[in-house]
């Protein structure tokens, strides 16, 4: 499969971006329809389907007792994985994780990470053991914004995670103890004009995308600018604004029955 | 542990009932053609790309298309989480897959191309390799891959000395014997078949009969999904 | 739907027995023992021989396709071009219209162009070769491209043209479909809308019968609905 994107593509879409109209007639910061469907996995300690579009990704959380770091032997650990499998797309090939994947991944992680999504204190366990919280990203579909899908996922693969204390011989099982609600908002810079929620052409020819994770507070917990394209800071900070604002709105709209209940 | 009592199994089947089964044809937008399978506690989504282009050139067959084929667990799809990546299980599993489907497809129309199957095991309860098989059978079909039938596939095996299809996790692990087929549903050829565990060869030969009814009854799934897929769409 | 046009239109899957007249057998079956079987998963159609039209699948060249190709490399003396199908097509330097030198070749036709093409060679092993169609090479440069499977390309084409003459008659649009199930459509820009949401209408209803009429309809609501 050729890479190539014909030249009267690009056209029409930069022509559009001029216009601030988009091929699927979306606006400039709307997304396309966001479905999250948890617990669809019964193996997993929690679990969630999201789609954007026609965009899929499935994240399980798997929790096992283990070593905490030596630097930190009173909190839990966090372990985030990408599989970009080739049933995804025709350009993903079988393999170990390629710096895309990796990338995708790692943000995720910081995400979680730095907003203190998890209350990690509260993983430590009896025998000076604590859990090991496992998110592993399986992109299903490969169309556009695979970063925000897989963010929107694995917060909400969390919310629905419970510890298996019981198997273990811990107690109880108890859902896991969520402090903060990081969403990712993608944008992609057109010839000046910003889109949210990158099809998959608009992401390939944008020359930059960048990603901003924000919490409930407002705060940032991550960003990540991607592309060999670069960006004014009067720019970034209009993204950055969009960004965070739409993020409550996805929050409120998405994950409101999941956050509440 | 008893597995069969007043005739009924662990999860009240009869030894000669399978699983719930659900098809969705077409469940993916990049993939050329596609398939979501539940087979019990299965959940499984196959997908196939081609007849395209090889890479690299060197495995191209002058005269004919190649078929691969990627059997892959999530690494949450069982109960201990799973390191991601191939082992040396899942490469045993794709070959025998792979050979299994083999037979009917024509490859002499597309020389020097390839024809994908990717099957990923979202949640694994027993018999991962045939809802992986009856997924990518439905898929190749979708792709619009010609074939001379469709392909089903399924587990017997025995507990309590009783021959039984289509085992559930806890009959696997701890019954007497496991055996997948896989079977050209048009002539009824068998085109897997693997076996571990404790059978005398007349059991056998009853596990093998109710082996290719549960095959048969699986393709009549196989091709109703298919049929639905175009069925409704457009009617006003 | 009316059952006499539902009737005719069964969908079959591969190994389906279709009749036991292996004289009646064509594209989309195989015979063996003398009963007809299904090939592909497709529509039924036994009016006259008995044949499976697909749904899905890749487009195969043939000489004298007309196809919609995509330049993807240029090499020394050929222009490599993807024409949607498992295998990438050449045109060579010399089916060029004049005598050109190969450095000209990026100008001419570069990385990304789409222009129309005949194939004049497909060769066993499936090496495909192209030329210019009608001897005069034609660059998109404008306009819209649209992918549908090229097994949907004679629904969008209608018979004997009226699905495209259709839509030029209510239309301000250029149509070219080629054979590979790339369409181009150049024209004003609300009606190459109207236009892609009408065969993007075509490509998912082509199993069904009646679609003319349907269509008919569904332009003549748009144009008023829009306008």
């Amino acid at each position: 499969m050729s890479d190539v994107i014909a030249e009267i593509r690009k056209d029409y879409i930069y022509g559009l971006a001029k216009r601030q109209e988009r091929a699927d007639g979306r606006a400039l910061d709307e997304y396309r329809p966001i479905q999250v469907e948890t617990a669809l996995i019964e193996k997993a300690e929690g679990s969630a389907r999201v789609k954007i579009g026609n965009t899929q990704v499935l994240v399980g959380i798997k929790l096992q007792p283990g070593e905490p770091f030596l630097d930190s032997p009173d909190m839990g650990v966090i372990i985030t994985n990408v599989e970009l499998v080739p049933l995804a797309s025709p350009t993903f090939e079988p393999g170990p994780p390629n710096e895309n994947a990796i990338e995708l991944a790692r943000v995720v992680d910081r995400g979680v990470r730095e907003s203190g999504a998890i209350d990690l204190s509260q993983l430590t366990l009896p025998d000076g053991k604590v859990w090991l919280v496992f998110i592993d990203v399986h992109v299903l579909d490969h169309d556009g914004n695979l970063m925000d899908a897989s963010a929107l996922g694995a917060l909400a693969a969390l919310l629905t995670a419970k510890t298996p204390a019981e198997r273990y011989g811990y107690g109880p099982d108890a859902p896991l103890p969520i402090k903060e609600y990081p969403v990712a908002v993608t944008a992609v810079d057109l010839d000046g004009e910003i889109m949210l929620d990158p099809s998959l052409d608009e992401e390939m020819i944008a020359s930059s995308r960048i990603t901003v994770i924000s919490g409930a507070q407002g705060a940032l917990a991550g960003m990540q600018k991607a592309g060999t394209g670069t960006l004014s800071s009067e720019e970034i900070s209009r993204i950055v604004k969009l960004a965070t604002s739409k993020a409550t709105q996805i929050r409120d709209d998405v994950l409101g029955g999941l956050i509440n209940g | 542990m008893e597995f069969i009592k007043n005739g009924k199994r662990i999860d009240k089947r009869l030894p000669n009932e399978l699983r719930p089964i659900k098809f969705e044809v077409g469940a993916l937008e990049r993939a050329d053609g596609s398939c979501y399978v539940e087979h019990g506690g299965n959940k499984v989504m196959a997908a196939v790309y081609g007849p395209r282009a090889v890479h690299p050139r060197h495995m191209q067959e002058a005269n004919r298309a190649i078929i691969r084929y990627r059997y892959n667990m999530a690494s949450f799809s069982v109960e201990e989480r799973r390191r991601p990546g191939p082992d040396r299980r899942s490469i045993e599993i794709s070959k025998v897959s792979r050979e299994a489907i083999d037979p009917v497809i024509i490859k002499e129309f597309y020389p020097r191309s390839t024809i994908d199957v990717f099957v990923e095991i979202l949640q694994a309860d027993a018999g991962t390799r045939s809802a992986g098989i009856n997924a990518a059978s439905v898929a190749l079909a979708d792709a619009g891959v010609p074939m001379r039938g469709l392909i089903a596939s399924c587990a017997v095996g025995k507990v309590d000395d009783t021959v039984v299809l289509d085992l559930v996790k806890e009959e696997d692990n701890f019954g007497q014997a496991d055996m997948p087929v896989a079977m050209d549903v048009r002539t009824g050829e068998i085109s897997l078949l693997q076996m571990d565990g404790h059978f005398t060869l007349e059991e056998f030969e009853e596990a093998l009969q109710l082996g290719k009814e549960g095959c048969t009854t699986i393709a009549e799934m196989q091709r109703e999904a298919l049929v639905q897929k175009y069925q409704g769409e457009g009617h006003e | 739907m009316k059952k006499q046009e539902m009737m005719d239109k069964t969908i079959v899957v591969p190994g389906d027995l279709l009749s036991n007249e292996a004289a009646r057998a064509a594209e989309g079956t195989y015979v063996e023992d003398e009963k007809v079987y299904a090939l592909i998963y497709g529509l039924l159609d036994s009016r006259d021989r008995i044949r499976v039209i697909p749904l899905s699948g890749k487009y195969l060249p043939v000489v004298g396709d007309i196809v919609i190709g995509l330049v993807t490399d240029i090499s020394f003396s050929n222009w490599k071009i993807d024409i949607s199908s498992p295998y990438e097509a050449l045109m060579h330097i010399s089916e060029y219209p004049r005598r050109i030198d190969s450095s000209e070749m990026s100008k001419i036709m570069g990385v990304g162009d789409l222009a129309i093409f005949k194939v004049i060679d497909v060769d066993k092993s499936m090496k495909v070769e192209l030329a210019p169609k009608e001897g005069q090479l034609r660059v998109l440069r404008s306009g819209r491209i649209i992918e549908v499977s090229y097994t949907k390309v004679p629904r969008v084409i209608g018979r004997a043209g009226s699905m495209i003459s259709l839509l030029k008659s209510k239309l301000d649009v250029n149509i070219f479909v080629g054979k590979n199930g790339r369409i181009w459509i150049n024209g004003k820009a609300e009606d190459e809308e109207l236009a892609i949401k009408v065969i993007k209408r075509i490509e998912r209803e082509a199993h069904t019968s009646g679609l003319t009429d349907r269509i008919t309809t569904f332009l003549e609501e748009e144009k008023h609905g829009v306008y």
